[in-house]
C-alpha cells in the first residue's frame, strides 16, 4: 500500500507484473518498444524505479559473492586425466 | 564409468548451442543479436574434427575447454557446496568432455557445452550419491519462502534496503542463493552470474524456454526475500548509515 505507487502499480498483481518487467528489461529480452515503455515508467513511478536499484544491486552482489577461484591444482589433475584417456582413432 | 559417460552424452551431439554468449541484453539495445568474433570462429569452423589427431585434439581441448575452469567450479561449488565434492564434480566433466569433444561442433559456443555436461554430471552422478532429503519437500519451502517475498516488496524500505544488500558479505549471499530450490538456484545463478541467454539456459537444464523464465522470476523473488532476511539480521535494515 505504498503511497507513492504510481497509478499503473496500485495493486499488489500490478506491481509483481512490473517486477518481472523489469526482471525481462534487465535480461534483455524486450523489444525496442518496450524498452522505451519501461524507461519511462522507471522515470515516473519511484516504486519501480526503486525496485529496479534493488534488482541491479541483488545481481552484482550475486556476481560478486560466486566468482570463485578453482584450487591450483585443479588444472593440473584434470590436464592429468584426460592424458590417461585413449580416445578412438576415427569417430 | 566412461560407458555410463557415453548414454549420458549421447542426446548431447544433437543439442548444438548455437550463439556465443555474447551479452544478450547488449545485443537487442544495440539491434545486433550476433557479434560473433569472425575470424577467430572461421578457423576453428574450417576444422575437420574426423581428421584430427589425437594430441592436436588434446591440445585444441587444453587450449579452448581449460580457460572455463574457475568459472565450472564456481557452478559445480553452487551445486555441491563444498570445495572437494566441487573439485570432483569439475574434474569428472572436464574428463567427460574431452571423451565427447568430437561430437562439439567448433565455432559454436563452447562454454554453454561444457556447463550442460557439468550440469548433467551433476544431476546424474553426483545428486543420487549425495541424497539430498530436501529435494522432495520443494513445494512447501517455496510457498513459505514466496510468501516472505511478497511481504518484502510491499516494505517501504526499498533504497536502505538496496543499500543494505551492497553490504552483506559474501558469505551470507552465498547461504541465500544455496536455500532457494536448486531447479531455481541454478537458474538464477546462468542467467544472472554467468549471463548466459534464456535459450542457453534452456539447453543446459534441458527444459523449454518457457520454464525458464519461470524460475528465474520464482528463483529471484526468492532470492530477494532471503537477502532482505540476512540484511535484517545484520540489522542493516533501519536505515541508519553508521
Amino acid at each position: 500500500m505504498g503511497t507513492e505507487n504510481c497509478k499503473d502499480c496500485e495493486t499488489t498483481a500490478e506491481a509483481a507484473e512490473r517486477l518481472e518487467r523489469i526482471y525481462e528489461y534487465l535480461d534483455g529480452v524486450l523489444t525496442r518498444k518496450d524498452i522505451t515503455e519501461v524507461q519511462q515508467h522507471l522515470t515516473d513511478c519511484p516504486e519501480c524505479a526503486s525496485d529496479y536499484d534493488l534488482e541491479c544491486v541483488i545481481r552484482s552482489v550475486v556476481k560478486r559473492s560466486c566468482t570463485e577461484q578453482a584450487p591450483e591444482m585443479l588444472k593440473v589433475t584434470i590436464i592429468e586425466r584426460i592424458s590417461q584417456i585413449k580416445l578412438d582413432a576415427r569417430h | 564409468m566412461l560407458e555410463q559417460t557415453a548414454s549420458l552424452l549421447s542426446d548431447m551431439s544433437t543439442a548444438t548451442l548455437t550463439r556465443p554468449a555474447t551479452s544478450a541484453w547488449m545485443g537487442v539495445d544495440s539491434g545486433v543479436m550476433s557479434e560473433r568474433p569472425a575470424s577467430a570462429s572461421t578457423l576453428s569452423e574450417d576444422l575437420d574434427v574426423a581428421e584430427e589427431t589425437e594430441a592436436a585434439r588434446r591440445t585444441r581441448f587444453e587450449r579452448d575447454a581449460l580457460q572455463y575452469v574457475d568459472q565450472l567450479y564456481s557452478a559445480a561449488m553452487r551445486m555441491t557446496r563444498n570445495p572437494q565434492d566441487a573439485e570432483d564434480l569439475v574434474q569428472e566433466a572436464y574428463t567427460k568432455a574431452y571423451s565427447a569433444f568430437h561430437q562439439y561442433k567448433p565455432g559454436t559456443n563452447l562454454k554453454a557445452w561444457l556447463y550442460r555436461i557439468l550440469t548433467n554430471t551433476y544431476i546424474n552422478i553426483y545428486r543420487k550419491r549425495q541424497r539430498q532429503p530436501q529435494q522432495a519437500n520443494t513445494d512447501t519451502v517455496e510457498d513459505w519462502q514466496m510468501a516472505q517475498a511478497a511481504e518484502h516488496t510491499s516494505s517501504g524500505l526499498r533504497s536502505a534496503e538496496a543499500e543494505a544488500l551492497d553490504h552483506l558479505p559474501d558469505n551470507d549471499v552465498k547461504e541465500a542463493l544455496q536455500q532457494i530450490p536448486e531447479e531455481f538456484r541454478l537458474a538464477v545463478y546462468f542467467s544472472d552470474v554467468e549471463g548466459f541467454a534464456y535459450k542457453e539456459i534452456a539447453e543446459i537444464l534441458n527444459i523449454p524456454i518457457g520454464t525458464v523464465m519461470s524460475r528465474l522470476h520464482r528463483g529471484r523473488k526468492l532470492l530477494r526475500g532471503l537477502l532482505a532476511d540476512y540484511a535484517r539480521e545484520r540489522g542493516f535494515n533501519r536505515g541508519e548509515k553508521n
